[in-house]
């Protein structure tokens, strides 16, 4: 008994700060994810829900916006992460070697979007898009003699103008973390590599990209999880449509359990999204991960 | 191989911190035979790293001329140098294999995949290196890592080897199986070597001569020997030799020198040449092996004796290393170990004046 008095006293606040972010967790993220678990089982009703099996998920695999859906957000990831991963590895290499101050402003610069409200992204991008000659994009074009295009309007183009998007506004936190990264590569290696005859392009392929792999891996491990629950720019600028043309999963998810009060489908979708993205994570640990020390 | 030489060099940079610019070396001039084992030393910010580096091409001079084999190479890049060289912090690429490492600046001149089997064979058998060859340099220990730097050197057969403190990050114990090594290296090679240190005794060991410098200037070039008997001033003096040399305010009063209450005769030899300092303050220079307990003093003059108080006492087992005041400044001595001072007695010292060293007391340049 004496043995536990003690323990709890030496011991006893380390529990009781744990406990807090512990009950958060065990409250506010496992609870919900077995209780959508159990959810995808069942017919959902608030007062009566009914158990239905696998009902949810053969539902949802007969289902063809399903698959659109899936397609959708195949085509948008594969679109958008590797060509923003390029895109913010570009920068960081053109801004890496300037000034102090120089880096701190085209920090700043990149990262302002990321801070800023993704509704009011969407809407300056809606006017960007906006179909008539009053739109930045087409009044571009109109100089060149180009007809007004409706971006967001055509099933043909809507999804590629989401994605088009992404290309501008996604930098700014991969840019500060390749900056650190770069700067963690030791300036002698380089030295070494003029020395021992390196090309600029040797040099970037091996010494800058296989020591920036970790860097690299973390972004595209967390850039691929936000593209599959890409959602907020498709629910403010097109609904999903034309024609289901960017229903993407994670916007399906929303539209079955808040349009439709299908929670139950929409649960068994959370979980498909969910084993794809933790698929897709372990194939990246398994193909790019490194260990490496300098 | 080949020689290098400097004319009248000089390196500004941008002080970032203070503004302005900061020079780092001045005015260098100086020639590296071919073949030579040359060692730049000197105190941190001395411009011995910066030398190095002009002559590898990673930093450009601001003023003069710098030539390997008698070619002027000022904006000649560091692959076309023919140099190697081998960094402080070994700059081994983490990612590759050692044979990798050791093969990658071949690889970049396009030479053939049997040649570059062949030099990196080689060089891995001459460094002891060829059961590594395929582990990664992490898993590799501090001398076995700068073994590959200097294999990485090696393969290429340039004229010039560089070495950047290359023993400074390995334990005492290493380094000086190092320092062997290199040595062994130099004669097997016979390469031009400039190796940059901040350890006299490394410089001492290894270099055939030796550039002192402080504060980006040139203080002597000299062989070893030459800078231990004959220093050109007061910085290399207390710069070569460990313990450093011992400094005495005097004054010359014609063939005696007064240090404090002491009255040290100089050699009669020698007296002619000091005549213009006579009554003048100058400084005494003397090493602490100079300085010897008087039960241990043979085949020395002994008449230049003082009697003084032990402050500390060293015992480092072959000799001991005994403290005293004289006026204001601490004197060492080393002494033999079988010696009995100890803290707190008054011994005799002899001072061996034919050893001694007189510098102007202003310029603080060797009389």
């Amino acid at each position: 008994m004496d043995k536990w008095k003690q323990f709890f006293r030496d011991y006893g606040w380390c529990y009781l700060f744990i406990a807090v972010p512990v009950i958060l967790f065990l409250v506010f993220t496992l609870y919900p994810v077995l209780a959508a678990l159990v959810m995808s089982f069942q017919k959902y009703h608030v007062l009566n829900p009914k158990w239905i099996g696998f009902d949810n998920y053969r539902m949802m695999f007969q289902d063809e916006v399903f698959w659109k859906a899936m397609w959708n957000t195949f085509v948008f990831t594969v679109g958008t992460v590797p060509l923003n991963l390029f895109i913010t590895l570009g920068l960081a290499i053109l801004i890496f070697p300037r000034s102090t101050r120089t880096q701190t402003f085209f920090k700043a610069a990149f990262y302002l979007p990321t801070v800023m409200s993704g509704v009011t992204l969407a809407l300056v991008w809606f006017w960007i898009y906006d179909p008539t000659e009053s739109g930045l994009l087409n009044m571009f074009l109109g100089l060149f003699g180009i007809e007004n295009v409706m971006w967001l309007g055509k099933s043909n183009s809507s999804l590629f103008s989401i994605m088009f998007m992404t290309y501008f506004i996604n930098h700014g936190a991969g840019i500060i973390l390749y900056l650190a990264a770069l700067g963690g590569i030791p300036k002698s290696l380089y030295e070494a590599a003029d020395i021992d005859h390196a090309s600029e392009w040797s040099k970037f392929k091996n010494i800058t990209w296989p020591l920036l792999k970790p860097t690299t891996l973390y972004l595209l491990v967390t850039s691929i999880i936000l593209s599959f629950q890409v959602f907020m720019s498709i629910y403010l600028m097109t609904q999903g449509g034309p024609n289901f043309a960017t229903t993407t999963i994670a916007y399906l998810i929303y539209e079955h359990a808040f349009v439709y009060y299908k929670f139950g489908l929409a649960a068994a979708e959370s979980f498909v999204l969910g084993f794809i993205i933790i698929l897709a994570s372990i194939a990246q640990f398994k193909f790019m991960s490194s260990d490496v020390e300098y | 191989m080949a020689s290098i030489r400097f004319d009248n060099v000089t390196k500004r940079f941008v002080d970032e911190k203070n503004g302005g610019m900061f020079t780092a070396v001045h005015g260098a001039s100086f020639e590296i035979k071919d073949q030579e084992f040359v060692v730049f030393v000197g105190p941190s910010g001395c411009g011995k790293t910066t030398s190095l580096r002009m002559i590898a091409g990673l930093e450009r001079q601001t003023d003069g001329d710098i030539l390997i084999d008698g070619r002027v190479v000022n904006t000649v890049h560091p692959k076309d140098r023919d140099i190697a060289m081998v960094f402080q912090d070994y700059a081994l690429y983490p990612h590759m294999s050692i044979s990798d490492n050791l093969s990658f600046g071949l690889k970049n001149m396009g030479r053939p995949a049997s040649e570059i089997k062949e030099k990196v064979d080689y060089a891995a058998n001459v460094l002891g290196l060829s059961h590594l060859l395929d582990r990664k340099p992490k898993e590799m220990s501090g001398g076995q890592r700068q073994r590959v730097a200097v294999g990485r050197a090696i393969v290429r057969n340039p004229k010039v080897f560089l070495f950047d403190e290359p023993l400074s990050n390995l334990d005492a114990k290493l380094r000086v199986q190092m320092r062997i090594e290199l040595a062994q290296l130099h004669k097997r090679l016979g390469a031009t070597i400039v190796y940059v240190t901040h350890d006299q005794v490394e410089a001492m060991t290894l270099g055939q001569r030796i550039v002192v410098m402080n504060q980006g200037h040139i203080q002597q070039i000299a062989s070893p020997r030459e800078l231990y008997r004959n220093p050109a001033n007061m910085f290399v003096a207390g710069f070569i030799g460990s313990p450093p040399m011992n400094f005495f305010d005097a004054v010359l009063e014609g063939n005696k020198l007064r240090v404090g209450d002491m009255l040290l005769e100089i050699p009669a030899d020698r007296v002619a040449d000091y005549q213009g300092y006579n009554g003048k303050d100058i400084i005494l220079g003397l090493r602490p092996e100079d300085i010897h307990d008087i039960d241990f003093a043979y085949n020395i003059p002994t008449h230049n004796q003082a009697r003084v108080q032990v402050e500390v006492v060293e015992h480092l087992g072959a000799e001991n290393l005994v403290y005293f005041r004289v006026g204001e400044r601490m004197i060492t001595a080393k002494v033999a170990g079988e010696s009995s001072i100890t803290t707190g007695d008054t011994p005799t010292f002899v001072f061996n004046m034919d050893k001694m060293h007189l510098f102007d007391k202003t310029t603080e340049q060797r009389i």
